[in-house]
Formats: C-alpha cells, structure tokens, sequence
C-alpha cells in the first residue's frame, strides 16, 4: 500500500453571470501531495469560499478540474483503468461536513454501512458483514444495537458522523479526505471526532487531508497545515510554525481571529474590513471575494 | 413493508389525503366492477344496447337515472362511462409520467448539453396551445381508439410532469448523499434509482393525477364538441348526447347533471391528493402546531 495523492497544479472555474469574464476561479494552481506512509494530517485551513471545499471534490474525483491534474499513484484520477480505479476509490474516501444531509432520508443508517461492505467486497456472507459492522461501530465508540435499524433523524449529529467515521474504519483507505467534518459539531463531540482520527492515523496508519476554518482544531490535530485563500495556497508547513511565525498576512488574520476561552484575555481590538480589502490589493484579484469579513 | 408503513402513516397524518384517496378508491372500484354492474342493472339483457327500454323514461325505481334518446338505461351508461374516463386517465397518465420522469431524469442528472436540449424540447412543447392542436388531430385520425387518443393527449402533457421533476432532480443531485453514493462505486442509473427516485416518489404522484386529470378533462372537451374515439361512450359524450338532445327540457335531467357531478368528484379528489401530498411532503404548508 505505498501511495501517494498529488495535486499539480489544479485550477478550477465556474461559470458565473454577472462576473468581467464570465467565470470565477475557486481554485488556482494549487499543488501538494499526500503520502500514504508515514501517516499524516495536512490539514487545510481558509474561510468560506476560498475553494478549500471545491479541492476536496477535486481530490475525491467528484468534480475534474479545469486545468491541472489530480494524480493518484502517479496517474490521474480521471484516466485510470478499471481495476486501478476501483483501488483508488478503495483507498480514498470522504468524511463529509454536513452530518444531516450525508445520510438519504429515505433509508435506515445501515445503508451506508452495508453498501460499503457490498461495493467493496468486504465480507462475503451477511454474517461476516455484521461483524464487519458491529465491529466499526465499537472503533468509533458507538453501540451497534442503539444505531444500527435507525432512521437518520432519529439519531444526533455526532452519532451521524460517527456513523461515516465508521464506515471509513470498515474500508482502511490510505487517505481519509474529511471536508469540515466538525464544523457542525459542538464542542465536546468535536474533540471526540478529532480524537478518533487521531486514532486512526496512529492504529491503522491513515493519512488525513482534515479541511476547516477552524484554526484550534487544526492546533489540536497538530501535523502540517496549508493556509488558502482566495484559491491558491498563500501558506504552508508544521503547525508549530506557521502558528507561532506566519509569514502571510492572512494567516496572521486568521490567527487574530481565534477567540480564546480565557477571560482575562477578551478580544480588545476589531478587525477592520480595510485590512481585508487592503489583501485583495496585493493578490490577483481572479480568485472569489470572501463572503464576509471575519469580524 | 417499510414503504407501506410509511405510506400508511403519510395518509393518516393527512384528512386531504384520505378523503381524496377514499373518494378515488370508490370511483375506481366502480369502475373496475363496472361490468358486473352494467349486467345487474340489466338483469339479463343488456341495458346500454340501443332501443333496450322505452325513450326518455324520467327517473323511476326501475331507471334510477331514467333513460336516454335511444331508450338506453342512464346509470348503466354513466357506470360504462366513468370506467372509460378513467381508463383514458390511466393510459394518458401512465404515458406521460414515464415519458416525463425518464426526460427529467436525464437532463436534471446528465446537465450540460443534453440538458439544455431536452429542456429547450420541453419549453417548446409546453407553450404549444394543446386542445386545438387535440382537435386538429382527431379530426383528422377518423375511428381512432381509446388507447391512440391516450397515447396523442399524453404527447401534450408529458412536459408539465418532466419540467417539475426536473427541478427536483437538480436540488436533489448535489446532496451530499449522491457524492457518497458515488464515492462507493454507485452508478448513475443506480444513484437516479436508489437515491434520488425515493425522494421524489410524491412529485411522480402529483404529476400523475395532474396528467390524468388532464387527460380525461381533453377527452371530456373532444367529446363534448362531438370529436371523441368512435365506439365507446365516456363521460363527455354523455354530456354532449344531453346538450345535442335538450334532454334538460325533456326532463331527463340525470343525463345532463350526473356526469358533470361525478366529473366534478374525480376533479376534487385528485385535487385533494395532490395537495394532500404536498402538504405532507412541504412541511412549510403544514399547521404551525405541527401533528
């Protein structure tokens, strides 16, 4: 299992009215690899509409970028033959953001988990596929026997995402892509989640690509960080450094922009729009405008 | 089983719903028992031949509706003819559905070019002004059956039922749901089957009855300006047997009255299923206290 997923150079536009040329870049020549081994976390941090989420489709193969490739093993995700896509699908899967919308309200939650074990070939009798299940649940601490049966409305958003943790432990992929997989947690099940993927890179040697804008996870995660904004990756290296010296000034912004639980150390000064308008002076204006200032 | 459970649930959560479903079951069950009906109102000979009874009977314990200008018994007639506007309604509304969820299907999921063709195709086919056209046609196909004027009402109502769908299928095909489903190695048509087709289960009901209700109120307008499929009596002929006659003036008010009544039956039940459904399915439409 010695992989390796590569972005070079990926771009991607958008078709949008009303804009001077007729489309918009989400995501502009970005470049990075994800190796399989040594297990990592990379995690990728920007705030909304900085393509961060549009790299995540790119990456899993749900959306081909314009310009650029994505490369899996060295070859593109979109040329493969049909056993090595079968092994790229196999070996990368997606832990989505919304926990609500992830699960098709017509089924029970058993669904995914069974569909899993059917696509992928991954027990041969019903039997064997339970344990297979029963076995995940437990790995992401849940009990089989209060979610397995269920509607997804009957369960909570931590159980739910659970439930999709679950079905990557059933498959092992080398490369977990987890698109803001906590942003829609509260805080204890948050650090729950994180905890779980922690675990997971440790047991069962899984590289994650943990995407959010949320920089205190990504302190907690620890790892390598990318900083994007705008489309392109303005910043990138350990989480030490890039925490402690930034070098962007949008880092330094998004780093201002943590608020602390401590009392005695309550936000003072505000974050003036023009410092966000002054960055968009000094950055190629092709890339979309945040939808709103971090204030 | 679990859509059965479901199903049953959707109907008692809703009084529309039931009171429709319950008024379209009966006409449909007379309908399908229209034969044995036809015979007992006979009693042994056939009441709907012409010159059966005397003409122009008022309503009578033996007529219960009276009889027509050909001395033909009128309930035995309305019971043929709802069982023939119903069936008008099933071919119509079977054709159209299909036709309209396989074109919403293709162009909402695939997008791109083969959207733009198929919508283009539909726009066009919607502002085409349908009953002329409809009468247009049957003037022309002489001695045309039930089924080939079926199949020519259904031509013009298919897009209603595909442009609706359409827009669902657009919503619904960016759920994340859809991602992972393709992120495990589903297939398109396994996707629009599995994932997508479940949800849009009430849109496909509401463009069936709309189509057939369509289809039964087209063949209702052909005949009643004389213009229907020879050899079957439906609701509309009876109407336009009652108007070219005068029946009104003759007494035989049942003729004229019952048709429209039970037309105006079919119209409100299959009203009230379609907005039960949307209730259910739009809960912004539901009561603030909720159930």
């Amino acid at each position: 299992m010695k992989s390796e997923l590569e972005l070079r150079g990926v771009q991607q536009r958008f078709h949008a009215r009303g804009v001077a040329d007729g489309y918009v870049t989400a995501v502009d020549d970005v470049s990075f690899s994800l190796l399989a081994s040594p297990p990592q976390i990379v995690s990728l941090v920007g705030q909304s509409g900085s393509g961060k989420s549009t790299i995540a489709r790119n990456v899993l193969g749900l959306q081909k970028p314009t310009a650029g490739s994505v490369l899996y093993g060295g070859k593109d995700i979109f040329k493969l033959s049909r056993s090595e896509y079968d092994a790229y699908r196999r070996d990368v899967q997606p832990v989505f953001q919304d926990p609500y919308a992830i699960f098709n309200p017509f089924y029970r939650v058993d669904r995914v988990l069974w569909k899993a074990v059917k696509k992928f070939k991954l027990a041969d009798t019903r039997a064997k596929g339970l344990q297979l299940i029963e076995e995940s649940l437990q790995a992401v601490r849940l009990e089989p026997e209060n979610v397995l049966g269920r509607y997804p409305h009957q369960l909570s958003g931590g159980q739910r995402q659970r439930i999709m943790l679950a079905r990557v432990h059933m498959l092992r992929p080398s490369f977990i892509i987890a698109d803001e997989p906590v942003s829609m947690l509260d805080a204890q099940v948050r650090r729950h989640f994180l905890d779980i993927l922690l675990d997971f890179q440790r047991e069962h040697g899984m590289t994650t690509l943990f995407i959010t804008h949320d920089l205190s996870t990504v302190y907690y995660l620890g790892g390598e960080v990318m900083v994007i904004t705008k489309g392109q990756i303005v910043e990138r290296g350990p989480v030490a450094t890039v925490m402690h010296e930034p070098t962007h000034p949008y880092t330094k912004l998004l780093l201002d922009s943590i608020p602390s639980p401590d009392p005695d150390q309550r936000w003072t000064t505000r974050i003036q729009v023009d410092e966000l308008e002054r960055l968009d002076d000094n950055t190629p204006v092709d890339a979309t405008k945040p939808e709103a200032p971090i204030i | 089983m679990r859509l059965l459970t479901a199903v049953l649930r959707t109907i008692r959560n809703s009084r529309r719903l039931a009171t429709g479903l319950i008024v379209l079951a009966v006409l449909i069950l007379v309908a399908l028992f229209s034969p044995l009906i036809v015979k007992a109102i006979g009693g042994g000979q056939d009441p709907i031949e012409l010159a059966a009874y005397d003409k122009w009977q008022v309503p009578s314990p033996q007529h219960l509706l009276g009889t027509d200008q050909f001395g033909r018994d009128v309930l035995a007639m309305v019971v043929k003819a709802l069982s023939v506007s119903l069936q008008i309604g099933a071919i119509a509304g079977v054709i159209s559905t299909v036709a309209g969820v396989i074109v919403a299907f293709v162009a909402g999921y695939k997008g791109g070019w083969i959207d733009n063709v198929l919508s283009t195709f539909t726009g066009i086919l919607l502002v085409i002004p349908t009953f002329p056209l409809l009468i247009a046609l049957s003037a022309y196909a002489k001695n045309v059956s039930l089924f080939q004027v079926g199949v020519m009402i259904s031509i013009f109502s298919w897009p209603f039922a595909a442009k609706t769908i359409r827009s669902q299928v657009l919503s619904l095909r960016t759920r994340p749901y859809v991602d992972l489903a393709r992120v495990s190695k589903a297939r398109d048509i396994e996707i629009i089957v599995t994932e997508l087709l479940p949800n849009l289960l009430p849109f496909i009901g509401v463009g069936f009855a709309s189509s057939a209700l369509g289809a039964i109120f087209g063949l209702v307008g052909l005949e009643i300006i004389g213009l229907g499929p020879g050899g079957v009596i439906d609701l509309g002929q009876i109407i336009f047997n009652a108007i070219g006659t005068g029946a009104l003036t003759l007494g035989a008010w049942p003729m004229f009255v019952v048709p429209i009544a039970l037309l105006t039956l079919l119209f409100a039940a299959l009203n009230m299923v379609n907005i039960g459904l949307e209730e259910v399915y739009n809960p912004r439409l539901r009561g603030v206290a909720g159930e």
